[in-house]
């Protein structure tokens, strides 16, 4: 009743003052930091009708009411400011611009949030943290800049995509890829231009990083939710610039910089290739002997193929120029990129031509309307294959093992100058064995194995806000890829020879639009705040395929597909489309901002998924708790240590269909002309049951601030168990289940029925350790520890191994084990009486190999043993990071900062098959480990004998354990240093700022492994075959230097 | 708010009705689904096509089949070392993982189910739409290509018949249609079981089929009552039924010379003709038909003239595999100088190339699977061994497919002083008849002779070896426990 009274009286004093209002008049100036006068900011009473806004040089005056205690001035891109006025004169209010808003904000699907209003686990990095590195696209950036996200690049070749986790791998034979989301429209992600080139195209490189405002990974199923079937990997937003209100800033940043090859692994030169290739052949029993050639000047020839493929001195560039600006109704951003990067294998290129223009404009008081549209054209260039994308370790043309294995006793070109060809291959000259696969000078001199994409992203919103409370929003999306690949394999030295000559011109279109409508209330009673999301969103994608594949070229003149040719043929057709309908909301709550609680539910419907099962229901729950605020906590003195300390935890159910075809679930015939008649034959055993793999995620954990924020961090705990994996489960040959994909082995069924968890915590902190007017310093580090395993798989199969480029068992996904185990033969060295191979079979015994002996396998005891082979690999070792994070410190000093970043993943296992080359006894050449091979007896070494023809001791037959090497490493990730030129010498030049920097990245690596790099996958983002390093071009080392100016 | 009444309407509107729920449920236009496989008489007409289509893969009787009978045996030395392209059964050292051998045994498999898929839709539905008549031969069509299909893989997967007289474990034998997944593990039937398969099989075909005169492209590329026949005496020769040899052979070769059959089938005056375009000869009964256009020619790194080849113009093979000095090139009696069939050597640079699918990139030569020369040859065989005599019409029978090619020589039963010379000479001339058409590693075994060694680290393999026969594909031994390895 008392409360009653109160607020009766309360209304009455309003009404009373309403009645009695009298009025005077209120005059000041708004600026922005740089005491720059604003124009057209908005200036108001709170809750009251009078306002107005600023002229030309920021000033305003009006007349407001008597009682009038505070003005209420806004203005977009600006932080909002409430500000006691005594008097007539406000003075000079002092308006911030909104990067500190952007930084207490965070994007969750469909809005914002403010950072500490979140209870879901969400990290987020700048833009500014990624622009100006020498990556093609901004997620290769992120490595080591938040906990438990990985980041592994996998080869040198420009332009492919990372592999990409966040908190483990969440898939094993779907993608285990994040869903990217591009200013609210899901992007196409994953490597669209290998599937037919050589040369990779990630979608996402489209963007250019130093367009990015902000990267928010969510990663808790409260995060994530809102995306339902989709989220289980993980969502990344990604937020571009947009303009902030004032007179136009233009501002331009550009760097150059260098890449090296670093760690090849060193090969014989020809005198060291005879002495072992012939001792080889002697102890084969082989009369055969290599000898020298002589080139024109009679010298020997040695030649040095890495140097043919490798490229010393790469030369990159980038620039950049944007424009921003805005009025109080209108804002905009238009930036220009152009980028040009070289790859440390020759005749590997990525450029990319970029503009981006986004524009919001207020039309009256209630509407409002934007866009956002990019376009970029990128170009991924390159000879043939490097051997590195997924699918090509074996292939003959693979660059990266031709630079290994071709022999050096043979040049690239005769001694007249004309190429050395024979064959496909190459001639021996005075030689009768082989001394090559393939030319490797040809190949880079003549192939091109391109991809070209014209990239469309963008979307159109009109929202209307008819009250503060009540927002309405529709937007419609597009991205759309259409890309061009140009392919020529030359007829003197390749695959290209046995038709004459092969080109291909292929023509894909990705094309996907999203509609999405959404409303959102938002509003506070008291100290109850509450934010209600609820909305649809339809999501349509189509592809289609065709390419003209000509042969026989009628001239060595023409390597395009326009030239002339005399066979004509089709190739790499394709037309599918899916189709995603979803409803979804969110519940936000929070009660004095002490106690938060938030809903997030989704309904998606599919249409890849069987018949029985096109619907699926996903939510995320969560609550937090700012134990600061509470009364004990502050009674207690804690918060002069705790400036904040929110404890929160989720749980939910997501979703994961990524990388699941389009019709997987039908059955199919397909046509196929026999003898020129129509045929057609069944071709595709479909599963009508099939629907999404289901992530149910529990997450645990506490953000903290210490001494005003000076420290803070982050740390979780989550369980994700994951259930009805789509795996493709392998059938029995003998059932003669149709083999769909042409490049398998074996036929499989999608079919939901794997589990597997992956488990772990994350941990980091950020201090400002040192604080001074001169110098200061900021430490942020992370760490993640993971577990993965899995719990079952398809019934009795408990067991499915992974095979590499179509050729290599080198992995298996093992109930009880962590998902892409390295599957090898076990070794135990070399024998020190013998020299010969210990292989270990699957009974455990030690069995012996010896190449020239006409019975090969024996027992220690000299009895026969049966061939040792993939049979006897056993699940070996993990290739999971158990522990990966970063850290990060950043001096400045003065102009100056220093910014290192230090990288780390341990307690993982790659698989070095490259070596297995490197040391094979055929005519292949070796690497100077082979120097050290068993000669007599008691001599110890890790170098079997050598026998020539021996393609086994050493791994090449069946992956061997003696490949095997622990992955540890750290690395010296970014180094940059910066310097700001001071402002007046700026303002002399008639700049507003200026910054030169010098970066460096992949500078330094510690690790054990033997290899190039242990950051690497011959499997690209496969789930079900990492940590393996087959025939791979490694990262390269690379400097820029760059310029940053703001006119 | 209430002017933007109409606003807000709108947008609600527009959020729900623009959804499009019929693209829920999409069909692909590039590839029919099953529902509609069987709808029209001229789609089950394509559907009995492919059956054929999917045993001429490249990874079957369009290539590797016949390629890993080929360089198991001694007629060629591998020139690239290169596991892709069966280095590993060249040396005879394949273990159940080795490419060739999981792709013979999942594409052989593949046909086999392709046509129990085909049975079972037609008798579902097909039959209805086609009518008996034809219904009858489709089926016919599809029991022939099961026949072929396991009697090839019988070859290289089992071991021969003689070896404890077809007790040996044969293959996995399959009639029901497998669409979905399921657990279809079953075990290894026996040799005798799976041969017993092969001729159901071929009978049924025989019976049902038509008899179309010789040399038409359908009477070629399509199975026939004659192509079943003709198959049959493969089979039964394999069998060591001799007297069945005989007796289906008297139905496809007249009693005396010059041999024909009742379709018109005869040997080709010209060996060359039969691997010429356009391969539609009367000597061909039946042969998996290539041509240029897009999928209708053998894949990468399976096709006959990839392997054995040169590079050099105007061939455009690899050169995988050189001719052997010491297989059966090396034959005197095999004439250099008059002997039609040496047409099919080349000589490049020091080495020797087979090139009697010479036909260059894309590689669309005709394989022919059975062809009239071998039946003469069959017959011939069988009649030595049903009489144990130097058999007069086996003389004239051998003599007729020599002399075809090698004007100079006429044999008589003079020739051969005894039974074992004369059944030398008939398996050395198919030896030299078929080089190169997939039958060397299956001859060898047949005869249980040892695969002679072919280098320094090739020995010889005794027919008691483990490597006389492949191993069983290990998807097979990983997935299916009731299967046992050889």
């Amino acid at each position: 009743m008392r409360k009653i009274l109160l607020v009766l009286a309360g209304m009455l004093l309003v009404a009373h003052s309403l009645l009695a209002q009298t009025t005077h008049t209120v005059k000041g100036k708004v600026t922005d930091d740089n005491s720059n006068g604003l124009p057209g900011v908005s200036v108001s009473v709170p809750g009251g009708k009078s306002g107005t806004v600023t002229d030309g040089k920021g000033e305003f005056s009006f007349s407001v009411p008597d009682n009038t205690k505070s003005l209420k001035v806004s203005f977009i891109g600006y932080e909002s400011k409430t500000v006691v006025i005594q008097g007539n004169d406000a003075g000079t209010i002092v308006l911030l611009a909104d990067s500190k808003a952007i930084s207490e904000v965070v994007v969750v699907g469909y809005g914002t949030q403010r950072k500490k209003d979140v209870t879901g686990s969400i990290v987020s990095v700048k833009g500014g943290a990624i622009a100006e590195l020498p990556v093609q696209s901004f997620e290769a950036g992120l490595g080591g800049r938040a906990a438990g996200v990985q980041i592994t690049v996998p080869n040198g070749i420009v332009n492919n995509p990372p592999v990409f986790r966040i908190r483990g791998s969440n898939s094993i034979s779907m993608s285990a890829y994040p869903l990217i989301v591009i200013d609210g429209v899901p992007a196409f992600s994953g490597d669209v231009g290998a599937t037919i080139s050589n040369s990779p195209l990630n979608p996402l490189a489209s963007i250019n990083p130093a367009d990015i405002a902000s990267i928010d990974i969510a990663k808790d199923a409260a995060a994530t939710a809102i995306y339902g079937s989709r989220a289980a990997n993980g969502v990344v937003f990604v937020t571009t610039k947009k303009g902030k209100a004032g007179r136009p800033r233009v501002a331009y940043d550009g760097w150059v910089g260098t890449t090296k090859p670093t760690r090849l692994p060193e090969v014989l030169n020809s005198a060291q290739f005879l002495e072992i290739k012939n001792e080889a052949l002697k102890n084969a029993g082989s009369t055969d002997r290599y000898v020298l050639n002589e080139d024109a000047n009679g010298k020997p020839i040695d030649t040095k193929w890495m140097d043919v493929v490798y490229r010393d001195q790469t030369v990159s560039q980038n620039h950049n120029v944007n424009v921003s600006g805005g009025t109080e109704s209108t804002s905009y951003y238009f930036s220009a990129g152009y980028t040009k990067q070289q790859g440390i294998l020759k005749r590997n290129d990525f450029a990319r031509k970029s503009l981006l223009f986004s524009i919001d404009q207020q039309l009256g008081k209630a509407f409002s309307i934007g866009s956002r549209m990019s376009y970029s054209n990128e170009q991924s260039l390159i000879s043939g294959s490097s051997g590195s994308l997924e699918g090509e370790a074996f292939n003959s043309g693979g660059l990266a093992r031709l630079a290994f294995l071709t022999s050096p006793l043979v040049s690239p070109y005769n001694n007249d100058g004309s190429y050395n060809l024979s064959g496909s291959g190459m001639s021996g000259g005075k030689n009768t064995l082989p001394v090559a696969i393939y030319n490797p000078q040809v190949l880079l001199d003549k192939d091109h194995s391109n991809t070209e994409a014209s990239h469309i992203q963008g979307n159109v919103y009109l929202q209307l806000k008819p009250t503060d409370w009540i927002t309405l929003k529709t937007q419609y999306g597009v991205d759309y890829i259409l890309m061009n690949n140009d392919i020529y394999l030359n007829n003197l030295s390749g695959d290209g020879v046995s038709s004459n000559g092969d080109v291909m011109s292929i023509y894909t279109q990705n094309k996907r639009w999203v509609w999405s409508n959404t409303l959102q209330l938002d509003r506070s009673f008291g100290k109850h705040n509450l934010s209600l999301l609820g909305g649809f969103e339809q999501q349509r994608d189509s592809r289609e395929r065709y390419g003209l594949r000509r042969q026989k070229q009628m001239d060595n003149y023409f390597n395009n597909s326009e030239g002339g040719w005399l066979t004509d043929l089709s190739r790499y057709l394709l037309r599918r489309e899916n189709y995603l309908l979803s409803a979804f909301s969110r519940l936000n709550y929070n009660y004095n901002e002490k106690y938060f609680i938030s809903a997030n539910v989704r309904q998606d419907q599919y249409s890849a998924f069987g018949p029985n099962y096109k619907k699926g229901l996903f939510y995320g729950f969560s609550a937090g708790w700012e134990i600061t605020k509470e009364s004990f906590w502050t009674n207690a003195g804690l918060d002069h240590v705790f400036s904040s300390f929110k404890i929160r935890a989720s749980h939910g159910k997501v979703g994961n269909f990524a990388g699941l075809g389009d019709y997987d679930a039908l059955s199919l015939y397909k046509p196929s002309p026999y003898g020129g008649n129509p045929s057609i034959y069944f071709n595709q055993a479909g599963n009508p049951d099939l629907n999404w793999e289901t992530s149910k995620k529990t997450d645990i954990g506490f953000t903290y601030g210490l001494l005003n924020n000076r420290i803070s961090g982050e740390f979780s705990y989550y369980y994700n168990d994951i259930n009805g994996l789509i795996l493709f489960v392998p059938q029995m040959p003998s059932a003669g289940i149709p083999i769909t994909n042409i490049n398998a082995t074996i036929a499989t069924i999608p079919t939901n029925v794997g589990s597997m968890y992956n488990k772990g915590v994350e941990f980091s902190v950020n201090a400002v350790a040192v604080d001074k007017a001169n110098f200061s310093w900021n430490v942020g580090f992370n760490i993640a520890y993971n577990k993965n395993q899995i719990t079952s798989l398809a019934g009795d199969i408990t067991t499915i191994p992974f095979v590499t480029s179509s050729l290599e068992q080198t992995s298996v996904n093992k109930v009880g084990h962590p998902a892409s185990m390295l599957y090898v033969v076990r070794t135990d060295g070399v024998d020190p009486a013998t020299g010969r191979r210990i292989f270990i079979n699957a009974n455990g015994d030690r069995v012996f190999f010896n190449n020239a002996d006409a019975v090969k396998y024996k027992y220690e005891d000299g009895k026969t043993a049966p061939t040792v082979g993939v049979k006897d690999a056993v699940a070996y070792k993990n290739t999971n990071p158990k522990f990966l994070g970063g850290l990060e410190n950043t001096f400045r000093y003065k102009a100056f900062e220093l910014n290192v970043l230090l990288t780390y993943q341990t307690g993982f296992y790659v698989y070095y098959g490259s070596n297995a080359g490197l040391r094979d006894q055929r005519y292949w050449n070796n690497s100077t480990d082979v120097l050290n091979r068993w000669q007599k007896a008691s001599d110890q070494t890790d170098m079997p004998r050598v026998v020539y023809g021996d393609n086994i001791s050493n791994g090449s037959s069946f992956a061997i354990a003696a490949n095997v090497f622990k992955g540890d490493f750290v690395k010296l990730n970014t180094v940059g240093l910066s310097y700001t030129v001071p402002e007046k010498a700026a303002k002399a030049i008639r700049l507003q700022g200026a910054r030169v920097y010098v970066r460096g990245q992949n500078l330094a690596l510690i690790t054990k492994y033997p290899g190039p790099d242990p950051e690497v996958s011959s499997n690209g983002n496969n789930a079900s075959g990492q940590g393996v390093d087959r025939n791979t071009i490694g990262n390269g080392r690379t400097l820029t230097v760059g310029l940053n100016v703001n006119f | 708010m209430k002017k933007y009444c109409v606003s807000i309407l709108a947008f609600g509107i527009i959020g729900l009705a623009a959804c499009q729920k019929g693209l829920l449920d999409p069909v692909p236009s590039t590839d029919i689904p099953d529902f509609k496989a069987f709808e029209t008489k001229e789609r089950i007409a394509s559907q009995a096509n492919g059956l054929y289509s999917v045993m001429k893969h490249g990874k079957f009787l369009g290539g590797k089949f016949a390629i890993a009978n080929e360089v198991r045996g001694e007629d060629f030395v591998n020139e690239k070392a290169n596991n892709v392209t069966l280095n590993a059964t060249w040396r005879m050292v394949p273990t159940g993982e080795t490419q060739e051998v999981k792709e013979v045994w999942s594409q052989g498999y593949a046909t086999i189910n392709n046509v129990n898929v085909f049975l079972s839709g037609m008798n579902a539905v097909g039959n209805k739409v086609v009518g008996d008549s034809i219904a009858k031969i489709y089926a016919a069509e599809a029991k022939f290509v099961r026949g072929v299909s396991y009697f090839s893989l019988l070859q290289l997967y089992a071991r021969p018949h003689w070896d404890g007289a077809g007790a040996k474990p044969g293959l996995i034998l399959h009639w029901e249609a497998h669409t979905k997944i399921g657990n279809y593990a079953r075990a290894r039937s026996t040799v005798n079981d799976t041969y017993a398969q092969i001729i159901r099989d071929l009978d049924s075909a025989e019976t049902i089929l038509p008899k179309p005169a010789a040399g038409s492209l359908s009477a070629v590329t399509h199975a026939n009552a004659y192509s079943a026949i003709a198959y049959k005496t493969r089979v039964y020769l394999y069998l060591e039924q001799y007297d069945k040899v005989i007796a289906e052979a008297a139905k496809l070769v007249s009693a005396g010379a010059p041999f024909v059959s009742p379709g018109g089938h005869a040997l080709e005056p010209d060996v060359q003709k039969v691997f010429t375009a356009p391969y539609i000869t009367k000597e061909s009964i039946f042969s998996l038909p290539f041509t240029g256009s897009t999928d209708d020619f053998p894949q990468t790194q399976t096709q006959l003239g990839y392997y054995f080849t040169p590079s050099a113009a105007p061939y455009t093979g690899n050169g995988e595999y050189s001719m052997h000095p010491n297989g059966v090139i090396a034959d005197a009696s095999w004439k250099v100088d008059t002997d039609a069939r040496r047409k099919f050597i080349l000589k490049s640079g020091t080495k020797n190339y087979w090139i009697k699918f010479p036909t260059p990139s894309p590689f669309t030569d005709y394989i022919p699977v059975i062809r009239y020369a071998e039946v003469l040859l069959n017959l011939a065989e069988a009649r030595v061994r049903q009489t144990n005599s130097v058999d007069i019409t086996a003389v004239a029978l051998l003599s007729a497919v020599r002399h075809r090619s090698d004007a100079t020589i006429t044999y008589t039963p003079a020739d051969f002083p005894t039974v074992a010379a004369l059944l030398s000479a008939i398996a050395q001339e198919k030896h030299i008849e078929l080089l190169g058409e997939g039958f060397r590693s299956m001859e060898i075994t047949r005869l249980g002779l040892s695969f002679p060694s072919k280098s320094s680290t090739v020995p010889v393999i005794a027919p008691t070896a483990s490597q006389y026969i492949w191993p069983v594909s290990s998807d097979e031994l990983i997935y299916n426990k009731l299967c046992v390895d050889n």
